[in-house]
């Protein structure tokens, strides 16, 4: 008996150690360069294209029901003429202590050995209790099954899951993309290399903007560019250790009409 | 179950098997099988990708791009790694190729006008009666002595389907073959061409500049070659440690990118030139210009002074003075012009400020400046007919001349102005056929419709213009087989040949010799593909650079559809031509531009400009680009007029509600966006929406600018002035619905978008070395 | 315990008759009532939940980011309104308060009732209701198990464990009364209740165990009540989104749940008393202590409301001002602020006269007042915090569409539903405790016992 109560201690206290989420197989993530990104847009269109997201037309846009897995946030700061325009991509962030993996009852999302927050579409009931929880607000709910127009669907990417009514979805950093080449360097031995993998997003940044890789090895480029002195990570503050690292864009007061 | 009974089922089971299988084998279409391929090529492996290499056609910039085919299927597009244009990166247009592929609105086989011109009611015909439809039609051109009343109407093409259709309609004996697109940089390469002998568009090497000016040139999401420039802007930015060049965009409506600038300079609309020529003044008169004929530039620039253009432009002296000082001594610099500044209606003449104040800089012809395109025998572009333009073709239809209208992938109704009247005029047009995917506007008026291969279908080639200081040549192969029965357009074309070539011999046993022109070996090839395959032979014969590393055809030629097409490792620099006071004398401008309308009546300037992703709207019809937030604005689905909020306030408009927006030529009607990056006495309306065909997903969205429009030219361009107009804005009873993503563009000090000052990023990069 | 007693003096005899009468005797006014709220629940209520489940969860109002709408806001206003009830009927019953005892069956009813109200509208609220059975904890073939770590886990647990304490409460409490009722009615009925009854006779050892499992069952419900809003607050609380993630919640929903659940009371009561006819048995005196509670619970309710507001002002971030800005100043959540603030707030304050609190007219106003204003400040947390989330990029207006309204408006004629037949079928009035209040055996010139 005492050694069951010894292992449940045991437990508790290995998930109460400091940086119990940080002991991965690798650490994904993704460093965006904001002062890089120009806010053109293609990763929006090539996450459509990689990982089958519906189009919801203009009603369910007017709706706020827009299946953007990444998207360019834009604020305006200022009047006219000193206008100071800032782009930010958001995509999930894929938190390390993540707030919406405590709230599914069902372990729908939970962390994988990869330091990904992932989400298991057939596990889902819909709670929304992980969108609600979400403080980047990327989580996106299939309100309908949603049906491309034929033959439009003879696109649809074959390595991802069509989802359908009922279900909760959120950028997974390609995880098909992971698994091909965890699964070609299982094969040969080896670990797998930097810059070997590339989420649709970050492939198609024409400005170079983001850059994905793994931040255990502190040779890759993004341990590298982590380094960074202009690092810093949305909202911070609410402790939920997002994966992806931001850039600062460097801007001045947006003012030297009057200097 | 007794023994008779189940002889009975088993009789009717073998009817029902029978019929089944011959109602089946009957009644199925060709080709209606679960998986595409019964026998799969060799490289189809189920659940595994493969790669083609080939060429975008989206837009004129000409990437290269991978294309991932499973089974059969075109998934997924990106740039091709080893291409020097697009660096393996791709723009929001090309990612969406695969929805014009794939398409719900294509059309699926050839057809005829069945009611009214323009009514869109066709009938279905075999690919044989409609080539034959168009044979005779052109035989009989010919055969009444009227050739040149054939129009041959195509985007700028480039490569060898470009040598084709110019041999074609040369051969037949028209002269009148009219490369048209709305965007096709007429004015940049007029200009160039004028003031510098360029007959090719140069690099603009941004990302090896350190100050870049741009007059109005969003390369961010349209202009040029919007992904290569893309890359060097980033390169600009954070490319090498410690240095960050800067960007200063001189226009009146904040562009996509002039939002990134680090400095927007909302001059007066018309006037950007002219801030380029005074700044040319600053630097001509501190005697900071080194080069040649520098007393004739100082007269030259006397009257562009900082203190007589400050009064015009509304821009302060004192900036235009820094920021020509900064331009000076910040080495390499770069000064850019397009999109807003070209649409003027003397757009060419600040498009060769902007060549001069590169010139007095010293910027042309240096790395990280204006980098020339090497003028190759083999891989250059023709240069450019600018003596003819779309309203020759106008004018051709309007007099009789034009017989017989053939337009490939080419929509004039939808991207020139109502005024044009181009309409009225094709009316008048005894036969058009148009070869095109879609019902668009154009296509809509043909007698005959040509359904043409997607360019993920379909064979071609491409010499890249502007290309990146070397010679660029793009391979386009089919990456999936023809979802529809259609032709590749140079096979249409290879295909008219033989038909004319068979018409003269019933001509010649009638006993009159009218069409002896297509007995060259050129148009006696099978198809378009091997027609490519013996241009490139040729190619390789002649060309030392394409023979060296590959002796044998095969070997190269396969080397070029794995690669995706041929440029050399690197290219020495081009000499950069100098700009001469002589040749830009006539090109100084005047004042500020001109614009239509009175401005009493007609308080606001207009200017109209390409929506990213749908560019001349061609990307209409794409539901993941109308689906695609507008960057600037977040709108979805439709268009919208720009207004600054100060404006809109005085005339009581808020956001979302209807207005009219009213020009000497007309009014449209669409909902307001209240924008703060805009000149209080100017408002804008994005090019690309208001379809009137062209499919499902885009008709009936937005409005197009392009209804109120003057039908302006530039003489010397023959260009297009798009930023023509005054227009008046009122509020419209009309019903109507704005939909954008952004909630509020306020950020509310939640520090989302972080920054440090340039001064911090300074220390920084001092601390860290 | 004569001193403070709140029934009139009544004869046994009259008590077993009365009680039984109401089950027996039944108006026209009462099949109307019943069709009405049995067709509401069909239409209004079972018609929409097909369609949402055939069509998906895209025909309700919400959007990215207000996840949760109307259906939360009802799903807590039902486990409030459940709250008086159990809670209330075992905090009298330990303390021995007496008024308790002619109103306790009724609460108690309604807390069931509420709660399985409730309950469904976790269902509705799902995406895929009909895999509403992974959320249970069973062994199974799936290999999966439950994340405990969420607090909508420990919904289940709390809920499923109140719903079936508060049953068992009631039918402990009911069982000499179903005997009683057994012994007068024939029939199917007398069927019925010999079988609900298990027997009951009435001897000394039944008495017995019966005083101590309801004893135990009291003490055992109060915390579980306590624990049951805790852990609803804590579906907020848990996360960090500004407007929901309130240390203070825990104890906000509790108070509100009482607050709600005793103004249920007195509006049931006002409807039962003149519906049933038995003002004889829920005297002005019941309502009178009634209302002296409603004072109480408005000024913590009201007290808790200012802490809210005042550490959102004081914290002086963004967030956190948005979200207040939002709830307090923006209309149309404006107009529903200041409204639940008049209702919640300044109206139960005229409970501080003994006059108002013993008149029907005002009490039966004040109470509906109190939950209408119960029902605006669970649906104000939910559709002011979500639309007004970290982003400013993406807020959006919640407004909760046609299919959601009737639904909200079927859970209100389900409720109905049911507690109709409750009383037909249950003795709502409980016979012998009430024949405790009544006190030492008292004959008139009429009765026997």
């Amino acid at each position: 008996m005492s050694s069951i109560f010894k292992r449940i201690k045991d437990k508790l206290a290995d998930y109460r150690r400091p940086g119990y989420y940080k002991e991965f197989d690798y650490h994904w993530a993704i460093v965006v360069d904001i002062d890089r990104c120009n806010g053109c847009e293609a990763c929006v269109v090539a996450c459509y294209a990689e990982n089958n997201i519906p189009v919801v037309g203009k009603k369910g846009c007017d709706d706020a029901r827009i299946f953007n897995w990444i998207r360019i946030e834009k604020y305006i700061e200022g009047e006219y003429p000193d206008v100071r325009v800032k782009f930010i991509p958001i995509m999930c962030q894929q938190c390390d202590r993540a707030p919406c993996e405590i709230g599914c009852p069902v372990y729908a999302t939970y962390h994988n050995q990869d330091g990904l927050n992932v989400q298991v579409y057939n596990r889902c009931v819909g709670t929304f209790t992980c969108a609600t929880y979400c403080p980047y607000d990327v989580r996106r709910f299939n309100w309908f099954t949603y049906k491309p127009d034929k033959p439009l669907d003879e696109q649809l990417n074959p390595d991802v899951t069509v989802r359908e009514m009922g279900v909760m979805e959120k950028c997974t950093f390609c995880i098909q993309r992971i698994r091909y080449a965890k699964d070609a360097a299982k094969d040969e031995e080896r670990r797998v290399r930097d810059g070997e993998i590339k989420p649709a997003c970050v492939q198609s940044c024409p400005t170079g903007a983001l850059t994905f890789g793994d931040l255990k090895d502190p040779n890759s480029e993004v341990s590298r560019l982590a380094r960074s002195r202009r690092r810093y990570r949305v909202f911070e503050e609410l402790n939920a250790d997002p994966s992806v690292i931001y850039l600062k864009r460097v801007m001045g007061n947006g003012k030297r009409s009057h200097d | 179950m007794k023994r008779r009974d189940f002889i009975k089922y088993l009789g009717a089971g073998g009817i029902g098997t029978a019929m089944g299988i011959f109602f089946g084998k009957n009644t199925k279409p060709p080709g209606a099988k679960l998986i595409p391929y019964l026998v799969p090529p060799e490289e189809i492996v189920p659940g595994v990708g493969a790669w083609y290499s080939t060429l975008c056609a989206q837009c004129g910039a000409g990437c290269g791009i991978i294309v991932k085919v499973m089974a059969g299927r075109a998934k997924k597009i990106e740039g091709n790694p080893l291409h020097p244009v697009s660096r393996g990166r791709l723009c929001a247009m090309g990612q969406a190729a695969p929805q014009g592929l794939y398409n719900p609105d294509r059309i699926k086989g050839p057809l005829k006008r069945a009611g009214s011109r323009g009514s869109e009611s066709f009938m279905e015909v075999s690919w044989e009666e409609a080539l034959r439809t168009l044979a005779e039609n052109l035989a009989g051109l010919k055969v009444k002595g009227s050739a040149e009343g054939l129009y041959v109407l195509a985007p700028p093409l480039r490569g060898h389907l470009d040598a084709l259709i110019r041999d074609f309609t040369a051969t037949f004996g028209s002269p009148n073959y009219l490369p048209y697109d709305l965007f096709d940089n007429r004015n940049l390469a007029f200009a160039n061409a004028v003031s510098m002998g360029m007959e090719s568009l140069p690099h603009y090497d941004i990302e090896n500049t350190r100050y870049l000016v741009s007059f109005g040139a969003d390369f961010s999401s349209t202009w040029l070659s919007p992904v290569n420039l893309s890359y060097g802007y980033g390169q600009m930015r954070q490319g090498s440690p410690g240095v960050r060049g800067t960007l200063v965009q001189v226009e009146p409506r904040m562009s996509l990118t002039g939002a990134n600038a680090d400095e927007w300079v909302p001059a007066r609309p018309g006037t950007e030139g002219l801030v380029a020529l005074a700044m040319a003044h600053v630097i001509v008169a501190e005697g900071r210009y080194r080069g040649r004929e520098a007393r004739q530039w100082r007269s030259l620039l006397e009257a562009f002074s900082p203190v007589e253009v400050a009064k015009v432009s509304e821009v302060e002296e004192k900036r235009i003075e820094r920021l020509a000082h900064e331009f000076a001594s910040t080495r390499p610099s770069l000064a850019i012009g397009g999109d807003v500044l070209s649409g003027y209606t003397d757009g060419v003449s600040g498009l060769v400020a902007v060549n001069i104040l590169n010139h007095v800089a010293g910027n042309i012809g240096v790395k990280g400046g204006v980098v020339p395109n090497p003028v190759d025998p083999f891989f250059s572009a023709p240069g450019r007919d600018f003596t003819r333009s779309i309203s020759t073709v106008r004018d051709a239809a309007e007099s009789g001349a034009l017989k017989t209208l053939l337009t490939y992938n080419a929509n004039p109704l939808f991207t020139t102005p109502d005024n044009l009247r181009l309409r009225e005029s094709l009316d008048k047009v005894p036969f058009m056929a148009s070869l095109s995917s879609f019902m668009d506007e154009t296509t809509a008026m043909a007698d005959l419709v040509l359904p043409v291969h997607h360019f993920l279908e379909d064979w071609a080639d491409d010499f890249c213009s502007p290309s990146v200081g070397k010679p660029v040549a793009t391979i386009m192969q089919p990456a999936v087989s023809p979802k529809y029965n259609t032709m590749g357009a140079g096979d249409v074309f290879l295909e008219l040949a033989r038909r004319l070539r068979h018409e003269r011999e019933k001509a010649l046993s009638g006993g009159t010799e009218i069409l002896g022109e297509f007995m060259d070996e050129r148009f006696s090839v099978k198809d378009f593909q091997e027609h490519l395959k013996r241009s490139w032979r040729e190619l390789h014969a002649k060309d030392r650079r394409l023979s060296g590393g590959n002796p044998t055809f095969e070997g190269f030629w396969n080397r070029l559809l794995k690669d995706g097409g041929w440029w050399p490792e690197g290219a020495p620099m081009e000499k950069g031509p100098a700009v001469r006071v002589k040749d830009v004398a006539a090109y100084m401008p005047k004042g500020a531009s001109m614009f239509e309308g009175e401005e009493a009546k007609h308080p606001f300037y207009l200017m109209v400009y390409p929506q990213a992703g749908l560019l001349d709207g061609r990307g209409a019809n794409s539901p993941w680009l109308q689906e695609l937030p507008d960057p600037m604005t977040s709108v979805v689905w439709g268009s919208w007029v720009e207004i600054n909020p100060a404006t809109a306030m005085k005339l009581g408009i808020k956001e979302g509600e209807m207005v009219t927006v009213e020009s000497p030529y007309g009014k449209i009607d669409a909902p307001a966006y209240l924008y703060p990056g805009i000149r209080p006495d100017t408002v804008a309306v994005p090019i690309g929406q208001g379809h009137r065909s062209y499919g499902r997903y885009a008709k009936e969205t937005g409005a197009n600018p392009m209804d109120i429009l003057p039908s302006l030219q530039d003489k010397g361009s023959g260009a297009l002035s798009l930023n023509s107009t005054r227009v008046n804005v009122s509020r419209s009873p009309k019903p109507g619905w704005m939909v954008k993503i952004e909630a509020t563009k306020k950020e509310y000090g939640r520090e989302i978008v972080q920054t440090v000052t340039p001064e911090e990023f300074e220390r920084m990069n001092k601390e860290a070395t | 315990m004569g001193s403070d007693r709140t029934i009139e003096q009544i004869p046994y005899e009259d008590v077993n008759a009365d009680v039984v009468r109401t089950m027996t005797e039944t108006g026209r006014l009462y099949y109307i009532f019943l069709f009405l709220s049995m067709a509401g629940v069909v239409v209004l209520w079972g018609l929409p939940w097909a369609y949402q489940i055939y069509t998906g969860q895209g025909v309700t109002g919400l959007q990215t980011p207000a996840f949760w709408g109307i259906y939360l806001a009802n799903f807590i206003f039902w486990i409030g309104i459940s709250h008086s009830g159990t809670l209330l009927s075992a905090i009298l019953f330990i303390t021995q308060t007496p008024w308790r005892r002619s109103i306790y069956r009724s609460a108690e009813a309604m807390t069931f009732f509420s709660v399985m109200t409730a309950s469904i509208f976790v269902f509705v609220h799902m995406g895929r209701p009909w895999n509403f059975y992974w959320t249970v904890p069973y062994p199974n073939q799936r290999g999966l198990w439950l994340n405990f770590m969420s607090p909508l886990m420990f919904d289940v647990f709390a809920i499923s464990t109140y719903a079936t304490s508060s049953m068992i409460f009631l039918y402990f409490g009911s069982i000499p009364d179903l005997a009683a009722v057994r012994d007068r009615v024939k029939g199917w009925r007398k069927e019925v209740y010999t079988v609900l009854s298990l027997g009951w006779r009435g001897t000394d050892a039944e008495w017995h165990w019966l005083t101590k499992a309801y004893t135990f069952f009291a003490v055992f419900i109060i915390p579980l009540a306590v624990s049951v809003h805790s852990i609803v607050s804590w579906d907020f609380a848990l996360s960090k989104v500004p407007g929901l993630s309130k240390t203070i919640f825990a104890p906000y929903f509790v108070v509100g749940a009482i607050y709600s659940g005793s103004a249920g009371i007195v509006t049931l009561m006002i409807f039962l008393r003149r519906g049933l006819k038995i003002e004889k048995y829920i005297t002005k005196t019941h309502f009178d202590k009634l209302g002296m509670l409603l004072v109480v619970m408005s000024l913590i309710w009201s007290y808790i409301n200012v802490v809210e507001v005042f550490t959102g002002w004081y914290a002086d971030t963004s967030f956190e001002t948005e979200s207040l800005r939002y709830r307090m100043f923006t209309p149309p959540f404006s107009y529903m602020y200041w409204l639940m603030i008049f209702t919640n707030t300044v109206m139960p304050l005229f409970l501080i006269f003994r006059k108002v609190r013993r008149s029907m007219a005002p009490a039966l106003i004040i109470s509906l007042g109190i939950n209408v204003g119960m029902w605006i400040e669970r649906y104000l947390i939910i559709a002011t915090s979500l639309p007004r989330k970290f982003h400013p990029y993406m807020w959006n207006d919640y407004i909760p569409s046609l299919v959601e309204i009737s639904i909200t408006l079927g859970s209100f004629c389900f409720f109905t539903m049911m507690f109709l037949m409750f009383v037909k079928l249950w003795p709502s009035v409980s016979i012998y405790e009430v024949k405790e209040d009544i006190g030492i055996p008292f004959r008139t010139k009429k009765g026997h016992h």
